[in-house]
């Protein structure tokens, strides 16, 4: 999990202590190349895909979570 | 038996089938990023830069055609080889920038590069799959009898396709053509092949307006946008090339029988830098074993291949068995293993 909030920082640009659930996705730059930058983390991270579009509407990174959860599941 | 589906496509073996050269060619006019800067900015450029990885890319000039990159790679490759051009039986020309709606440009490079006329010739409409398709195709026209030498002409000229300002495909695209020559050998390795097609993903990379399906506005995506250029939704594409690509080549692999230590080379369609390393990483493959050149010459659609391939060296360079993966606009996906210890030609060059 602490590689996956490390890449998150890197893909926002911030710093990782501002990496929590409750982050606010669009107060950074959360355009379609953080989004498949993040597909692309979480492939590598957790081992499963994200749909881009679902991923690009998520709102905080609590979403994210939720739905690689989900996706674990599937 | 012998030819069956898997989940990641088609299998089918070719033999009698021996690879014998390759030339690629590009246009000598370089586009460097910078010529970017005045109209997206330098940050946003810097951004785009980071994920498709592209520094360089040739654009062809007003006048050049894919015909003509793909007819100067085949006269210096049939010269090479010391072909005559009236022992060539059929020629297959592969891309989506054909120099007319019709005729096919086949017909027309028939007769640009002194075919005899008993030679069977057809275009292909196909992309970044194209390549290894074509590849296929070749080989299985090439039954020993009627025709025992086939040219392979894969090209695209793509910044005719797009937008100078959309910012998803401006900076991504290069131009290229290649000719391939294949032969009718007895003694010849055999050859696998693994091809896919999914048409759900049609939407995501194309150019919705302009041939014969009237545009009804209805994406909304194209809102904005010019229905008459190149569209491409990157993260859908980049979603579709995760899922597939990475199983595709594991699949080739075990119908092949082939171990990835055992195989020289892995040539991938130079697809996006980001996307391509996250790939090879999937695939756990040795760097040096996976080349890649975008950041020099963009994404050159059904080029990249041989492009990638002609820019390892020369034919000694190319060895022992070599696996090219294709996969995007269609979608359409094909991944082939082929021995190429008959090359004789491995050529890049500059019109």
């Amino acid at each position: 999990m602490e590689e996956f909030f490390e890449g998150m920082a890197e893909i926002l640009e911030i710093d990782v202590e501002k990496v929590v659930p409750d982050l606010n996705l669009s107060d950074y730059a959360w355009d379609s190349l953080a989004v498949v930058s993040t597909m692309a983390l979480v492939d590598d991270v957790f081992n499963v895909m994200l749909d881009g579009q679902a991923l690009a509407k998520c709102e905080k990174l609590s979403d994210i979570l939720a739905a690689i959860e989900l996706a674990k599941k599937a | 038996m012998e030819n069956e589906a898997t989940g990641s496509g088609l299998r089918i073996r070719v033999d009698h089938v021996a690879l014998k050269g390759i030339v690629t060619a590009i246009p000598e006019s370089e586009i460097k990023n910078d010529a970017f800067h005045s109209r997206f900015g330098e940050t946003a450029v810097d951004d785009i830069v980071k994920m498709i990885g592209v520094q360089t890319r040739r654009h062809s000039n007003e006048l050049q055609t894919t015909a003509d990159f793909c007819q100067a790679s085949a006269q210096k490759l049939i010269a090479e080889l010391g072909w005559a051009p009236e022992s060539i039986d059929a020629i297959v020309f592969v891309s989506q920038t054909p120099d007319y709606r019709l005729p096919a440009t086949a017909c027309a490079l028939q007769s640009r590069l002194k075919l005899r006329t008993s030679c069977a010739a057809l275009d292909v409409n196909l992309g970044c799959s194209g390549y290894v398709y074509g590849l296929w195709l070749a080989s299985k026209l090439i039954d020993g009898i009627a025709v025992r030498r086939v040219l392979l002409l894969a090209g695209d000229t793509s910044s005719k396709l797009i937008n100078p300002n959309d910012r998803a495909t401006a900076m991504l695209f290069g131009d290229a053509g290649s000719a391939t020559a294949l032969e009718f050998d007895q003694e010849a390795h055999t050859s696998y092949f693994l091809l896919g097609t999914d048409g759900a993903g049609e939407k995501n990379l194309m150019i919705a307006d302009g041939a014969y399906r009237k545009f009804e506005h209805n994406d909304a995506r194209l809102v904005d946008k010019d229905p008459s250029y190149l569209f491409m939704d990157g993260a859908e594409v980049f979603n579709f090339t995760l899922k597939s690509v990475p199983p595709l080549v594991n699949d080739l692999l075990a119908f092949s029988g082939m171990q990835q230590e055992t195989v020289s080379w892995f040539f991938f369609h130079q697809a996006n830098q980001f996307m391509l390393k996250h790939i090879i990483k999937k695939l756990k493959l040795p760097l040096e074993k996976a080349p890649i050149n975008i950041h020099r010459f963009g994404n050159t659609s059904s080029a990249s291949i041989p492009l990638v391939m002609t820019d390892v060296g020369s034919a000694q360079a190319l060895k022992g068995d070599v696996v090219m993966t294709g996969f995007g606009v269609g979608y359409s996906w094909a991944s082939a293993l082929l021995n190429v210890d008959q090359m004789q030609v491995n050529a890049l060059i500059e019109i």
